[in-house]
């Protein structure tokens, strides 16, 4: 098992160092199948880790390899340690399979781009870095994959180096990552002070419990979640991350990146307990973003920022989960999130491809009648967004929004939001479809549409999301709460959950999602399918994406340069210019008035040497 | 040991050294001072020279000679200088010329 987990972390490195290495030498397809063939490789790896630990009973899963020790500093020791359990492999095998399906994806889609070797060199990096995050066995290594994370995807972000708004984008989703590494860093440092380890079984066994250590310890962990994951405050990174190829948004929304939050909070739950006030901080956080990207996403036009925001309100559905302490559930979220968010993504990427680059809902309307099985998969994918029986999203999203009932007011609250947050989801997921995906087609799709060789795209990329596309209608079955939950029992050594609805509430909420749900999608009919009722001018707080951005450019922008500008004010012009200044000033005053004394006579030049003589000898007599 | 006592060398050559040192201070023709210097320098070799002898050596007289080497050749080019300057009409009075003033 140990072998296989280590061929499953280097072989996505290996192909991202192998196609680096080769260069021009490898002609462009041949660093796309490379790329491919080692991600599924990573794949068949974890497969093989899981069947090898599903053959052990539950309590000898887990598995910790070390190669060597990495660190060492005083009585501190940091191993080069992978930690293969129920939980890691989970993430492992969401991962590396819809990460391989992606990547294959992206060899249709990528065909023809100048620099595809660097395309793909980077989807491997991008991999092998979330590959280190989830199956590192320490806090410096998930520390180490979770910076690694951030710089793949600036890289990919701002793939397309010669747009200046990809590298815009690129930069604020690194400073933004960069914020949270940093809180996660201080959280260590302090786990370091106080437990003097960092292995999980060390930390969890040594960290305080309550008091205002494991509150800043399980804050840090925090903001570094919220970052990686795009929650309110440190979410504003996500819709501009859209300037990146598609596979990358589908690569960031589905397997790699936004998910590494919830797996922190999973992975280091009983720092989370200790510190209850941060977990139900986290859910709340969860359930206002969920809410606010619902209602952002009402009014975008770009059909991946629309998709981008719902990635925002789902993983806030996985923080209300990791939050309230719905572990498994919140696993299973994420890993039915990764199937439909996946082929939502690949899907839009068919219609994007097919109409020459458009992204606008606008022009692309009714684009899905020239291609009928992207609009299916489409309508699968965005019916398992909505969690309508017997989709994906239905089993997972009402699991965590029934066991927020076993937390008090507090979750009866987040109960609220989550079902609010159902039905925007219903209006907006199918507000996208009905305007993209029936009708007739815009003048502007019907003119710059082409087909593939007769076909709506090329296979690879057809095949991918047509296997999404199943996952997503049977990948929930895996879990019906009130009925069999193989995930919760199999997660259960590593991940007790403490928040767990009862039966007939799991039954309640169900009914509840699943008519809230219908309800969205029959308002989205109304509006957009049938066109009933005229759409209701957007709501600019909406259009202005509730004005973070312009809040970010007042506090910190602004406040900079005010900051700036009133040291250059208050210190710099009067300090440093003002002491240069007064230097020159000086010597050249001094210099003026001691050139008098060279008037140019040389007599009086001779008369000063002979009076200077006079005077020390006179002075050399006295002294003596 | 014959002739003058050694003070009265030092007091010559202290009256040589003033009498080239008010030259060159108070005149201004440059040939005048040019003459001063050499007075000047003269009384330095007077001094060099009887103070060799009291001491019974000879290195204060090879200094002598070492100093009338170079005076001769700084002569040369001070005579020079003024020679050239009186051909270009330049008038021979050292307070005209104050280019050097700061």
């Amino acid at each position: 098992m140990a072998t296989a987990s280590w061929v499953c972390l280097l072989l996505p490195l290996a192909s991202a160092i192998a196609i680096t290495a080769a260069g021009t030498a490898i002609p462009r397809r041949i660093a796309a199948y490379v790329s491919t063939l080692t991600t599924m490789g990573a794949f068949v790896a974890a497969i093989v880790a899981f069947a090898d630990m599903a053959g052990k009973s539950a309590p000898h899963r887990g598995a910790a390899t070390t190669s060597w020790t990495w660190l060492s500093a005083g009585p501190y020791h940091f191993g080069l340690t992978l930690l293969t359990d129920q939980l890691s492999i989970v993430m492992m095998l969401i991962v590396t399979g819809v990460g391989s399906l992606i990547v294959a994806y992206s060899v249709g889609y990528m065909d023809g781009e100048d620099e595809e070797r660097r395309f793909f060199a980077y989807m491997s990096l991008f991999v092998f870095s979330m590959l280190l995050l989830v199956q590192g066995g320490n806090l410096l290594l998930l520390l180490a994959g979770w910076g690694m994370v951030g710089l793949s995807s600036y890289l990919l972000i701002g793939y397309y180096q010669e747009r200046e708004s990809a590298i815009k984008a690129a930069k604020k989703a690194f400073v933004m990552n960069a914020f949270g590494d940093a809180t996660m860093a201080l959280a260590l440092f302090l786990l370091i002070q106080h437990t003097g380890k960092l292995d999980y079984a060390g930390v969890f066994a040594g960290s305080p419990h309550g008091g205002a250590v494991a509150n800043l310890i399980a804050l840090g962990l925090l903001g570094g979640a919220v970052a990686k994951s795009a929650q309110i405050p440190l979410h504003t990174w996500l819709p501009d991350a859209m300037e990146g190829p598609t596979p990358v948004s589908a690569l960031i929304h589905a397997a790699t990146m936004v998910t590494a939050g919830v797996y922190l909070i999973v992975r280091c739950h009983p720092l989370f307990e200790n510190a209850y006030v941060i977990a139900d901080l986290a859910a709340g956080l969860g359930a206002a973003t969920l809410l606010m990207a619902g209602l952002i996403a009402l009014v975008q036009t770009d059909i991946k920022r629309v998709i981008a925001y719902s990635t925002m309100s789902q993983i806030g559905y996985m923080f209300v989960g990791a939050g309230l302490g719905a572990y498994p559930n919140a696993m299973f979220h994420l890993m039915t999130h990764a199937f439909f968010k996946g082929l939502l993504f690949l899907a839009a990427g068919i219609a994007i491809h097919a109409v020459v680059g458009e992204q606008d809902i606008r022009k692309l309307a009714g684009v899905g009648k020239l291609m009928p099985f992207t609009k299916w998969v489409f309508l699968a994918g965005s019916l398992a967004l909505v969690g309508i029986f017997p989709f994906a999203g239905f089993f997972s999203k009402d699991a965590i929004i029934a066991a927020a009932l076993d937390r008090g007011w507090y979750g009866d609250v987040i109960y609220a939001a989550c079902l609010a947050g159902a039905f925007l989801t219903g209006i907006y997921a199918f507000r996208l479809f009905f305007i993209v995906f029936t009708g007739e087609p815009s003048a502007f799709a019907r003119e710059h549409f082409h087909a593939h060789h007769g076909q709506e795209g090329p296979i690879s990329m057809l095949w991918t999301v047509g296997a999404l596309g199943v996952l997503s209608v049977v990948g929930g079955l895996l879990q019906f709460a009130p009925i069999w939950h193989p995930l919760t029992t199999w997660l259960d050594p590593v991940d007790h959950p403490i928040a767990e609805a009862t039966s007939t509430q799991e039954w309640v909420t169900s009914a509840l999602a699943i008519l809230i749900g219908l309800a969205g999608i029959g308002v989205a009919w109304t509006m957009y399918g049938a066109k009933r009722i005229k759409v209701p001018r957007a709501v600019p707080l909406f259009e202005k994406k509730f004005y973070w951005d312009e809040l970010y450019d007042v506090i910190w922008y602004r406040m900079g340069d005010l900051v700036a500008r009133g040291f250059y004010a208050l210190v710099e012009a009067p300090l440093i210019g003002g002491s240069i200044a007064a230097v020159t000033g000086v010597v050249g005053l001094g210099s003026r008035e001691l050139s008098v004394a060279q008037n140019g006579l040389v007599r009086s030049y001779v008369l000063a040497l002979a009076g200077g003589l006079a005077v020390l000898t006179v002075v050399f007599l006295a002294v003596r | 040991m014959h002739g003058p006592e050694i003070q009265w060398y030092v007091v010559l050559s202290g009256m040589l050294f003033a009498t080239g040192a008010l030259g060159v201070m108070l005149r201004r023709n440059p040939l005048i001072i040019l003459l001063s210097v050499e007075i000047m320098l003269n009384s330095a070799n007077l001094l060099l020279i009887a103070m060799s002898r009291l001491r019974g050596g000879e290195d204060g007289q090879i200094f002598a000679i070492s100093v009338m080497a170079v005076a001769a050749s700084e002569v040369v080019v001070g005579l020079g200088l003024i020679v050239a300057m009186g051909r270009r009409n330049v008038e021979l009075d050292v307070d005209k010329l104050r280019t050097l003033r700061g």
